[in-house]
């Protein structure tokens, strides 16, 4: 059974090519997948009648309990053999269907063949998972089928309606099914079935696998995407929505009636639903004009029937309800292709625009006419037998009231059929004394004419006839069919073995027949009073617009609430971050821990005023209104953080905070040139109440926090073990550096990563695409000295200068400057009035010293305060004193290397001195000590780690050089573009934010 | 030789191959290079330890410094799986964007800063997965997280800095949130090495363990994107260029919910939130498809998919069961997958369409019959529409979810099918939209470059070799959910007696003391 279902698979996906190479030839070769199928199926018949039908099972997914596992028997292989049957016949008449160039028919017959295979496996699975596999397949290999004319808004809606309602049916299910399986122990539908477990959970998951069959099988109140989905293509509607996908839902029923047919639940859902779906889908059959949609409907009826009698749990209803399955399956899918050749030869299903097809075309006239008599049920029909045996099946059990109005029901389903059905062969084919006029023609004089009637294909008709011919031949044999599927009636819980005949003599279900027939066809005469009167009963409440208008709450709902909870607000988001701090961690800590028992306020009064510092400038900061001053608050704030690392007696941490916050200080301040001297908006008085009040909520929980952790603790800090192992393993007295570059070198080389990645994105947003910008040596200045040449110097970096140079400003001669000693490079590229000689005499006095200063750091840092980080600051310092000494091309004279090459090396040296000592070693980061005797300088002592600390060192020169590459020197650049273009005043500053 | 050293390679790897592809800055084909085969490389290794590593997880103290002094990297089956899923991605994400960029002639893309920017960022997603140590968890998040700051401000339009501000203050805030609960672990158990931690953990007074346990789950529930901490994904992760929110979708939020994973079961067994966490993962579901079904835009609606799934994953980890956690896994090697997929063919429909709107995109199904496939089948598969790894996943969890019993389990339960249906609704009404409906104006796109299409195709169908390989991938994600829940050989790996690990450090001092 699996290679058939891999045969399936393979002629899917070689469709596409065989309709390309063959065009609509195409299908007849892959009619020939389904016909193995189904001769294969037909030869496996006696092994299946004996109960030893084929078993193969394959592991997939033990951890889901969820196998390849598939069985033959007889209820397999009856719907097995339809399926394959049925799609071979089908595929056969697209070969003649479709018109030679109609598109898409490679991607047609691909998903029909796949929809066709997951049909078979859907049956023939034995594992409840894998049969939910096959079952979701089909909905949606049914979902692009019945959108296949996409450019239809009918045929979208349509296939969009019908995939979320069998897809919701499905979920359903698919609970169903792994409640049964948690609660039987197995997912094997065999083993399941021989020892049903019960219980109330069971009892749900019942009723969750009817709602699976009833939206798959269209029955009410769900049955309405059926009709819709005849927007698809009529050997779709033939197979998918009369013999094969429709039929999922009734061999679902079929499955596990055996197990659950006694349980009340289930009982009065199949009866109520299969009688109600019989009535109500007959009754609006009887309304339909367009051919299409009275077979559908009729089918929703007739799906209620056999969900009805295979659903009820007595063995002479399963009996009759397969044999009504077979039935329906021959005589539903001739009539739909039958009304597929009718739309095709008159290009209208309207059975009012139709008129004389019958004697146009008499082969598909007849074709139609015997399907018809087995759908009424007329003998000697295969319809005919099987209602026969649902009558028999009803009537047995004549005890309550309920059983009576189930008589009268089926009954009266069956007067409907009848009724129905000859109003569908008189609309098909009979002639008419009046038409009315084709909607889209012109407007046309005198009497309106029926459609003409062109002449199709003979090869078109034959696949419906042979359906047709078969309802009659299959109903000649009633005994034979009796015996094949009694076995699967057998299974059923109740009742007794029922038969299958043409002539059971003069049983009350004969007379009901009569009956029913004699209905039929007083309906079917008197339809223009019965249309009258449904028009007069029409309901207004239809479950088509029940869907639409839940749908559109849907789609409302979903608009509320994303509206409510996606508010675009950054302070909202934060907001609620914050809240979540508050709210849960925070009412944790006051519900269960206790308050420590004593507080130690300060070590020492120092303390205090840093905190006063930090706390106060903090706060300062949250409520200037000026960006500048903010700043510098927050920069005060963070040199208070400095002063309690040295009063815990931390100078390393002392040291590179104070040189992080002059370079954050020199940073903000270079970026608020471009920037509005003001914070713009600021927050109506109300929310900032309510701000105010998550900020101190926050800051509360957080020190409370702070305050309980501490004092729950009862080991030993893992810091105890530092100084010692520093030194004796990482070969430093500096604990804080080993711990840097050694202990927690994993952690640092992550770090500087960060730095990188933060350098190059500060600068991929100043130069954008321009990464490559040039490195601004003097020699490039062109010629005048222009840089920070505005008048109008706002704020930051431009006003400083300013101040610097106020006594040059007075005096302003280039000539006099160009005689000046040279104290920097590139001083003379400067404005005239933005040079002050003091500070290049300074700058040039400082740099180098700050310079040697670094390397002392770098070197001295294993044993004493320093390090790379503190040594990379410091050259970032002096660099930038260059730069604010001199502008841009000094900076360029002092540093004329790439940042990038710079960070690029940093990081490569850290992480290839861990690879390369991962090579060695097997171990990244791994250290070694090397003493060497020097020359001159005696005996050496250093630690590999100093090539880390000096990959830490480039990557912070390189991340200072690159901010003030892009926030200073290239910022400057751009305004001095923009000030040519709107004179000089505008220069530099005022620029909108960025 | 065991394959300890193979641990670390994921993560030193691509940041060796990062700092040398930024000093190569000006040759585009050296970076690529660099890149593709550092990312190979660290696809190769990865594979490696799935395919070696046992019960007992690969360690390695870095630098012989046995921890909790040192840091270690632990590479269990779960990091292993994450690690492979991600490298295959990650891989596949980069030569897409190669693509696009040679594509787009690398105008508004400045390739120079991307390549080690991304190798960054995976650096830090695989450091993050091979954390045995919370502060250099921390350090991992902070080296994604810079890298995808620069990445998703690429470019810098300016929708891209408005959704970046929102991305970067919110992953900052959650940043301060991590950095403060691991100063409070520290200061109540004194030390942050997670096996260290788990020790200790039990015997201090349990409300403060919850707090820090709530603290912890907050600041990665932020990354996770779970409800309701969860609305800054969808304003950010739209506006950035295709793969990079392809990357950032598939990866970053997954990273999150693996700190969740990990933390929640290492350092916090026993389920005290379980209650809690349920509830969040329902609303997280709900919420974030109803979200989804609400918007037009076919990117947002993915981003908001994506929130609605973590539910899934959440849902997963609450249950604390074997199933349950066996489920998440397995859902997490799932979605990584198919959302960073789904993400790449949108940017291939942006490309083809020219809009992602779905109201000006139409009949791409005709147009590109291809890109109809490529979209078709993994959105399918987020739907849940079996046999793909999505239903998988799914069943797995609901499987979890009907064993467990409780009226809150079954609420979860039928709020994960009311999630899947309403996916498919979602997705469905894209797919009639932007592939059948005749747009309303022709559209305005530009043909597909092979270089875009030829991985896209690679990663739909690594996702369809996740269903055929679901047999001893879900007995794989079952073993390795057992080792999470046992805890002892993560906590022996690392510790094996207790109080130190395998490095030398302290015998150093040990042998220093004694001669």
């Amino acid at each position: 059974m699996l290679s058939l279902l891999i045969a399936h698979a393979v002629a899917a996906l070689l469709a596409p090519t065989l309709v390309r190479a063959m065009g609509r030839k195409a299908f007849l070769a892959l009619a020939v997948v389904p016909a193995v199928a189904a001769a294969w199926l037909v030869s496996q018949t006696s092994a299946v009648l004996r109960g030893d039908g084929p078993v193969e099972v394959v592991r997939w997914v033990p951890g889901l309990s969820m196998d390849l596992s598939f069985q033959l028997d007889t209820l397999s292989w009856f719907m097995a053999l339809i399926v394959t049957a049925i799609g071979a016949v089908v595929l056969v008449y697209c070969a003649s269907y479709f018109a030679a160039s109609a598109a898409g028919l490679g991607r047609f017959s691909a998903v029909l063949v796949a929809f066709a295979g997951a049909m078979l496996g859907l049956v023939v699975a034995d594992d409840m998972l894998l049969m939910f596999v096959f079952w979701e397949l089909t909905t949606v290999f049914s979902y692009l089928l019945i959108g296949h004319y996409a450019d239809r808004k009918a045929s979208r809606r349509a296939a969009m309606q019908a995939i979320v309602i069998t897809t919701g049916g499905g979920l359903a299910m698919l609970v169903g099914v792994i409640i049964l399986g948690d609660a039987a122990g197995t997912y094997r539908l065999s083993e399941l079935l021989a020892d049903p477990p019960a219980g109330t959970a069971v009892t749900v998951a019942a009723v969750l696998l009817l709602v699976g069959a009833i939206t798959k099988s269209a029955l009410i109140p769900l049955h309405f995407w059926l009709p819709a989905a005849m927007a698809a293509p009529t050997p779709v509607s033939a197979y998918l929505h009369a013999a094969a996908m429709v039929k999922a839902g009734v061999y679902l029923v079929a499955r596990f009636a055996p197990a659950f047919a006694e349980l009340g639940p289930w009982r009065t859902t199949v009866v109520a639903l299969g009688l109600g779906s019989l009535l109500v889908g007959g009754y609006r059959a009887l309304r339909q004009n367009d051919l299409k949609l009275v077979l559908a409907f009729g089918t929703v009826s007739q799906l209620g029937f056999l969900v009805f009698l295979v659903g009820l749990g007595t063995q002479q209803a399963a009996l009759a309800g397969l044999a009504m399955i077979g039935a329906h399956a021959m005589f539903k899918a001739a009539l739909f292709l039958v009304v597929g050749i009718v739309d095709s030869a008159t290009g209208t299903r309207d059975l009012r625009r139709l008129s004389g097809v019958g004697k146009a075309l008499p082969v598909t006239a007849a074709a139609g006419i015997l399907a018809t008599a087995s759908m009424i049920g007329l003998p000697p029909f295969a319809g005919y037998v099987a209602k026969e045996a649902a009558l028999e099946a009803v009537l047995v059990s004549g005890e309550t009231w309920v059983d009576t109005l189930v008589v009268v029901g089926v009954a009266l389903g069956s007067a409907l059929t009848v009724a129905y059905g000859l109003r569908f062969v008189w609309g098909a084919f009979a002639t008419k004394s009046s038409v009315i006029p084709d909607p889209d023609a012109p407007e046309e004089d005198g009497e309106p004419r029926p459609a003409p009637v062109s002449r199709p294909a003979l090869l078109l008709a034959w696949p419906a006839l042979a359906l047709a011919v078969g309802g009659l031949a299959v109903a000649l044999v009633p005994h034979y069919g009796e015996q094949l599927l009694s076995p699967y009636a057998g299974t059923l819980p109740r009742g007794e073995a029922g038969h299958l005949t043409l002539w059971a003599g003069f049983t009350p279900a004969f007379f009901i027949t009569v009956a029913v027939l004699a209905v039929g066809v007083g309906a079917f005469f008197a339809r223009e009073l019965v249309s009258r009167v449904q028009t007069r009963l029409h309901v207004p409440l239809e479950a088509d617009s029940v869907y639409r208008r839940t749908m559109r709450r849907l789609d409302d709902l979903a608009a509320d609430v994303t509206a409510l909870v996606q508010r675009g607000s950054l302070p909202f988001y934060v907001g609620a971050i914050l809240l979540a701090v508050v709210v849960l961690p925070g009412s944790v800590m006051v519900a269960r821990t206790a308050w420590p028992a004593e507080v130690r306020l300060w070590d020492r009064p120092a303390q205090l005023a840093a905190a006063a510092i930090v706390v106060t400038s903090a706060i300062l900061a949250a409520r200037s209104r000026r960006r500048l001053k903010a700043v510098i608050l927050l920069g005060v704030s963070g040199f208070g953080i400095a002063m309690f690392f040295l009063l815990h007696g931390a100078p390393d941490l002392a040291l590179t905070q104070i040189l992080v916050e002059t370079v954050t200080l020199v940073v903000f301040v270079l970026v608020l040139r471009r920037i509005p001297p003001y914070f713009s908006d600021r927050p109506l008085a109300a929310s900032r109440w309510v701000r105010l009040a998550v900020g101190v909520a926050a800051g509360l929980a957080v020190g409370g926090f702070a305050l309980v952790a501490p004092a729950v603790r009862v080991h030993t800090p893992v810091s105890i073990d530092f100084p010692q192992e520093a030194y004796a393993y990482g070969g430093g007295k500096n604990i804080v550096n080993v711990a840097l570059v050694d202990i927690r070198a994993w952690d640092t080389m992550g770090e500087i990563s960060v730095l990188l990645v933060a350098a190059t994105g500060v600068a991929s947003l100043v130069f954008l695409s321009r990464r490559s910008g040039s490195l601004f040596r003097a020699e490039e200045a062109d010629g005048g000295a222009a840089v920070w040449a505005g008048k109008e110097p706002a704020s930051g970096v431009t006003r400083l200068q300013r101040a610097a140079s106020v006594h040059a400003r007075q005096a302003s001669s280039a000539e006099r400057y160009s005689r000046m000693r040279v104290w920097i490079r590139a001083g003379a590229t400067l404005a005239p009035g933005r040079r002050s000689v003091i500070f290049e005499v300074v700058t040039r006095l400082l740099f180098h010293v700050m310079i040697l200063y670094a390397v002392f750091l770098l070197f001295s840092g294993h044993n004493a305060p320093g390090g790379g980080f503190a040594a990379g600051l410091v050259v970032g310092i002096a660099l930038m004193v260059r730069y604010l000494a001199g502008g841009r091309y000094e900076l360029g004279e002092a540093a004329p290397v790439h940042p990038g090459l710079l960070l690029g090396t940093g990081l490569f040296l850290s992480a290839g001195v861990g690879l390369v000592s991962l090579l060695l070693t097997g171990n990244p980061l791994r250290s070694l000590l090397i003493d060497l005797q020097v020359p001159l300088l005696g005996e050496v002592h250093f630690v590999t780690s100093l090539f880390f600390d000096l990959g830490v060192f480039l990557v912070v020169v390189g991340l200072v050089l690159d901010i003030l590459r892009s926030l200073g020197a290239e910022i400057d650049r751009q305004g001095e573009l923009a000030g040519q273009d709107v004179g000089p005043g505008a220069a530099t500053v005022h620029g909108g934010g960025s | 030789m065991t394959l300890e050293w193979l641990a670390p390679v994921p993560a030193i790897l691509p940041l060796f191959g990062a700092g040398l592809a930024l000093a190569m800055w000006r040759s585009k084909r050296a970076q690529l290079i660099i890149s593709v085969v550092v990312l190979a490389l660290v696809l190769a290794a990865a594979l490696t330890l799935l395919l070696t590593v046992g019960d007992a997880p690969y360690v390695l103290d870095i630098g012989g410094w046995s921890a909790p002094v040192g840091i270690n990297v632990v590479a269990d089956r779960l990091a292993a799986l994450m690690l492979t899923v991600s490298s295959a991605v990650t891989l596949c994400v980069l030569l897409y964007s190669m693509a696009q960029g040679l594509a787009d002639g690398g105008e508004d893309t400045p390739v120079a800063i991307y390549h080690p920017t991304y190798l960054v960022l995976a650096a830090g997603v695989n450091m993050a997965f091979l954390a045995g140590d919370l502060f250099n968890l921390f350090v991992a998040f902070e080296v994604l997280l810079a890298a995808s700051y620069v990445l998703i401000t690429l470019g810098g339009t300016s929708a891209r800095i408005r959704s970046g501000t929102i991305y970067i203050v919110v992953a900052l805030v959650s940043s301060v949130i991590f950095l403060a609960a691991i100063a409070l672990v520290y200061a109540a158990t004194g030390t942050v090495n997670m096996a260290h931690v788990a020790l200790r953990l039990p015997e201090i007074d349990p409300g403060v363990a919850q707090v820090l346990q709530l603290l912890l789950l907050l600041a990665f529930g932020i990354k996770a994107a779970m409800f309701p901490l969860h609305a800054w994904l969808p304003d950010s992760y739209p506006t950035a260029p295709a793969p990079v929110t392809a990357v950032f979708a598939g990866l970053l939020t997954k990273v999150g919910v693996y700190a969740i994973i990990r933390t929640q079961t290492l350092l916090f067994p026993g389920g005290t939130v379980d209650t809690l966490l349920l509830w969040l993962a329902l609303a997280t579901m709900i919420v974030g498809i109803l979200g989804a079904v609400a918007q037009d835009d076919i990117k947002r609606l993915l981003s908001f998919t994506l929130v609605s799934h973590i539910g899934y994953m959440i849902f997963g980890i609450a249950l604390s069961s074997q199933a349950g956690l066996t489920g998440s896994i397995f859902y997490v090697a799932h979605h990584i997958t198919v959302q960073t997929t789904l993400f790449l063919v949108v940017g291939l429909v942006e490309r083809r369409g020219g809009t992602t709107s779905l109201d000006r995109l139409g009949g791409l199904a005709k147009l590109a019959p291809g890109l109809a496939i490529l979209f078709f089948i993994p959105a399918m598969n987020l739907s849940g529409i079996p046999p793909m790894s999505g239903f998988l996943g799914k069943v797995g969890l609901l499987q979890a979810g009907v064993a467990d019993g409780t009226p809150l389990a079954w609420a979860l339960v039928a709020g994960g099918v009311v999630t899947s249906l309403l996916t498919l609704y979602a997705i469905v009404k894209a797919w009639n939209k932007a592939f059948w409906q005749i747009p309303p104006a022709p559209l305005e796109g530009a043909p597909l470059p092979r270089g875009m299409v030829g991985p896209t195709t690679a990663l739909v169908i690594f996702g369809l070799g996740l269903t055929v390989v679901a047999g001893p991938l879900y007995t794989y994600t079952e073993q390795a959910a057992a080792n999470l829940r046992d805890r002892e050989t993560y906590i022996v790996g690392v510790l094996p007696d207790g109080k130190r690990g395998t490095g030398e450090s302290d015998e150093v001092v040990a042998e220093g003391g004694s001669s």
